[in-house]
């Protein structure tokens, strides 16, 4: 009896705190999702009335379609590059034990623990000397650096995964090196890579500590102007602003989780 | 239910991305113009007067971004030699006279600009036109506050601890006041202790400080602040709005400035630059930023005062010069010092 | 033999692009932080010496705001630990139909835009916001509460916004502990608390170790929430950094607190890792 109360006292307590954090992870986007259909000018939860003008009035802002396509343009060249150069980095290191090659890993995956605005001002310092102004090239090359750990970590995970048997008896059948990539590796670790490329691409595109110096008013990327949006005139735009990408992130997410079960290789 | 991404499809994906990267900017735009104005109502104003203006005299469209003046000083300062972030900068006095002294902006060509010669005096300025005068003073929720405020000590009474709302003094609005309540207290553009004496016994009073006087109207907006100091035009829009605020001038005399809109140097498109500018000062857009929700201060010598503009800030231009004036030349002396030193006492 | 190793110089190959390109615009930039940052004068005229670092160290204010980003961070991550611990059970305790949508919701923070999170705590903490609408019905203050422009509110939000990042090491952690060695220690008469805390908890520290590096790094580096949350009268490093960088233009000066930030979250990385090291030797003999 004494030990059924206990167990019950701690599902209960552990149970109770899970609770709570679910609420307060998923909450906030929710009552921002509701705000954005607010019909007043301020921003009051709950809305006292509900109307699509602040989505409307989306359309007229040039300056939002101009930063989306700019993240956009910035996300797609940042994680051609991450997949590329990533998943050949992987495939070098994976199956190497060396020092060498755990030194090369660490070094590709520190981008994870070194303030990004740091690193995002010794990037906008490197360009300036360098007499290169800011543009969607500059942007997207410091978004691979700090997006390409998501992808070879992903990456590393399917190819630790992958029986090497299967590659040593390719290659017992005669398969050249790349032959067996392509017809043996590539398949099995096209989740993994598809899942890092996913993160990456979010990564690149919510990304605020780089693009803060990367970044001007000719090539400005939308978390920018979001927060510009929020920082300098807080009006319903910016909920509608922000209710388009949880729409549309949730939307990717759900289609990615289907075709990659990409959820696998987040932990 | 799994579905395997074949190996031919994650490469055709990658490979349609790549080339989305490479697609030239929307070959159908027509062409862009770059240009720096100020946040909150500002934006507001020229987005939906000064832009489809613009946008029907040249075809152009115009991408406005939002900054205070001291940023704009900044990121043209950074861009100085190469090419500049915008074609248009918004300034006030202060930073305007910097940006001549460091060669950001250029000299402005009446040629180039029909609408030049119609601006009342003081307002033609060799480096750009003024586009209007800003006016400050003290607006207040007049739910939470019964007795309307005529003085800037009444920020300073008891019964407003943790309701009272100032900007920093990167933004103009924090600037003037924090000169005014100086002057008051008996110093000089040179001498600020007085007023950072005064300063320090606000903080308590303080709810928050906003670092851009776009901020600053969300909190009103927001209820987050009952009192505070703030721009005329951006008051009257608040309340146009539906927030409850009302703007007074405090009795001691308003302090305001002009603001001046300039072609930057080196600009990329100069020609659209001109038009913007022009189109900024011509009578038709003057005439209607003065009407409600904007009442923005013309000055345009066709465009009379009229609406709240006359009843509250200035019936004729010559009031204007009845306001309380600041010497911006030596105060950008001491800015940045002050700067630093407002946000170290500031520091909670 | 010999093919064995050409094989692996061209696998070598393979990691070359990215080493390359790590070294031009990773590792230069890093270099070119520290050396500016030796730098005597703001524009960079060419004298040497450790004046930058001294201006930082002389003035109190600087060392203030480098220990409240710490301290910030801290507070954040152990919110953070002790809300998402029970989450992580959760996630492993419930049957394989609640765990899919479970997942679902906690890694979609991770890819929404912070700003989009962090705005939302705007309106849920504001003096007219949901939270002091509660607590004033509730009757727990007669006025409503300072959460915004607070630390107690920069704590809450960025607990809230990091928490993903410590809940999926967690998962992944309490997913590998043998379930016997729980079935064990039950029949052999110790409670549920008792075997949590003798035999679930030792073995998840990997986990707690590898989900707090994490989130401590994402919370004293948060320039959005701190700043969006903080307001003005709260300064952090990361926004010192910003505003000496590109309001100020100091470069040499924002370099300088810049390598003290990255230094100080090196240390702080290094002795968790010594920590979960020396743990994982003790535990393991």
């Amino acid at each position: 009896m004494h030990r059924n109360w206990e167990a019950l006292s701690f599902s209960a307590v552990f149970g109770f705190f899970a609770l709570v954090s679910i609420v307060v992870l998923a909450g906030p986007t929710l009552v921002i999702l509701i705000l954005s259909f607010t019909g007043e000018e301020s921003l009051r939860f709950p809305p006292a009335s509900y109307s699509l003008r602040w989505y409307a009035a989306l359309a007229d802002a040039n300056e939002l379609h101009a930063a989306l396509w700019v993240s956009l343009k910035v996300a797609a060249m940042t994680v051609t590059a991450c997949v590329v150069m990533g998943v050949s980095a992987s495939l070098a290191i994976a199956r190497s034990h060396s020092r060498f090659a755990r030194l090369l890993e660490t070094l590709f995956m520190s981008p994870l623990i070194l303030p990004a605005l740091a690193f995002g001002f010794a990037t906008l310092m490197l360009f300036s000397m360098l007499g290169v102004r800011a543009s969607a090239l500059t942007l997207a090359i410091g978004h691979i650096v700090v997006c390409v750990p998501f992808v070879m970590r992903t990456t590393l995970a399917s190819l630790a995964q992958l029986d090497p048997a299967l590659l040593d008896a390719s290659r017992s059948l005669g398969a050249s090196g790349f032959h067996t990539f392509r017809h043996v590796t590539l398949p099995l670790i096209s989740r993994g890579v598809a899942s890092g490329a996913f993160i990456a691409f979010m990564a690149s595109f919510d990304n605020v500590p780089v693009s803060l110096f990367l970044q001007d008013a000719r090539t400005q990327v939308l978390p920018i102007y979001l927060w510009d949006i929020i920082q300098n005139q807080l009006d319903g735009r910016a909920a509608s602003a922000c209710g388009v990408i949880i729409i549309a992130t949730a939307l990717i997410m759900v289609l990615m989780e289907r075709l990659a079960g990409f959820s696998r290789f987040v932990k | 239910m799994t579905f395997q991404i074949s190996r031919r499809g994650l490469l055709a994906s990658v490979a349609a991305s790549a080339g989305l990267s490479v697609l030239p900017r929307c070959a159908l735009a027509a062409e862009e113009l770059v240009a720096a104005t100020f946040g909150g109502t500002w934006a507001n104003v020229q987005k939906q007067v000064l832009a489809p203006y613009f946008t029907k005299r040249t075809s152009a469209s115009v991408v406005q971004s939002p900054m205070l003046a001291t940023e704009q000083i900044a990121k043209l300062t950074a861009a100085k030699g190469g090419q500049p972030p915008f074609d248009v900068a918004m300034l006030d006095e202060g930073p305007a006279l910097e940006a001549i002294d460091a060669g950001l902006i250029a000299r402005y060509d009446p040629a180039k600009s029909p609408n030049f010669a119609a601006l009342n005096a003081p307002f033609k300025g060799d480096y750009g036109p003024a586009i209007t005068m800003q006016a400050i003073g003290i607006a207040y929720n007049p739910k939470t506050v019964k007795t309307p405020p005529t003085s800037w000590d009444d920020l300073w009474k008891p019964e407003f601890k943790g309701r009272v709302g100032i900007t920093s003094l990167a933004s103009t609005l924090g600037l003037a006041f924090l000169l005014d309540v100086n002057r008051l207290a008996g110093g000089t553009e040179a001498d600020m202790e007085p007023g950072f004496a005064k300063l320090k016994t606000l903080l308590p009073n303080l709810a928050a400080v906003s670092a851009n006087f776009g901020a600053h109207g969300a909190l009103f907006q927001q209820g987050e602040i009952d009192i505070g100091v703030q721009n005329f035009n951006f008051a009257e829009e608040l309340k146009a709005k539906g927030v409850p605020i009302e703007f007074v001038r405090v009795n001691t005399g308003t302090p305001a400035w002009k603001t001046t809109m300039h072609v930057v140097a080196g600009a990329l498109k100069p020609e659209l630059a001109y038009a913007y500018v022009d189109s900024q000062i011509a009578p038709e857009v003057q005439s209607e930023m003065q009407k409600s929700p904007w009442n923005v201060i013309p000055t345009n010598s066709k465009v009379p005062f009229s609406g709240l503009v006359a009843e509250k800030i200035a019936a004729s231009p010559a009031d204007l010069d009845k306001m309380v004036f600041f010497d911006w030349k030596t105060v950008n002396q001491h800015r940045a010092a002050w700067t630093q030193r407002f946000n170290r006492e500031i520091r909670v | 033999m010999a093919g064995a190793s050409f094989s692996r110089s061209r696998e070598w190959a393979l990691a070359l692009p990215l080493a390359g390109f790590f070294t031009l615009f990773f590792v230069a930039p890093l270099g070119l932080l520290i050396s500016v940052s030796f730098q005597a004068e703001r524009q960079m005229t060419g004298g040497l010496g450790l004046g930058q670092y001294g201006a930082f160290v002389a003035d109190a204010l600087n060392i203030a705001v480098l220990a409240d980003t710490l301290i910030v961070g801290l507070k954040a991550t152990a919110l953070c630990l002790f809300f998402g611990y029970p989450l992580a059970w959760l996630s492993t305790r419930v049957s394989a139909r609640w765990q899919a949508p479970l997942i679902f919701l906690i890694v979609l923070p991770i890819v929404t835009s912070v700003v989009v999170r962090t705005f939302a705590w705007i309106i849920i903490l504001g003096r007219n916001g949901m939270v002091n609408d509660a607590i004033l019905a509730l009757g727990l203050s007669a006025q409503p509460l300072r959460l915004l422009f607070s630390e107690t509110g920069v704590v809450i939000v960025l607990a809230q916004v990091q928490m993903p990042l410590m809940v999926l090491p967690l998962i992944t952690t309490l997913q590998r502990i043998d379930p016997n060695l729980e079935s064990a220690s039950q029949a052999l008469g110790a409670g549920a608390w008792r075997t949590f805390f003798k035999i679930t908890l030792p073995l998840s520290l990997p986990g707690i170790i590898a989900g707090t590096i994490l989130t401590y790094t994402a919370c004293v580096t948060a320039f959005v929430t701190q700043s969006l949350i903080g307001g003005s009268r709260l300064l952090y490093m990361p926004m010192l950094i910003f505003q000496q960088a590109m309001d100020l233009q100091n470069w040499p000066f924002a370099a300088a607190v810049s390598v003290i930030f990255m230094a100080s979250v090196l240390v702080i990385v290094g002795m968790l890792v010594a920590l979960s090291r020396s743990r994982a030797a003790k535990l393991y003999g």
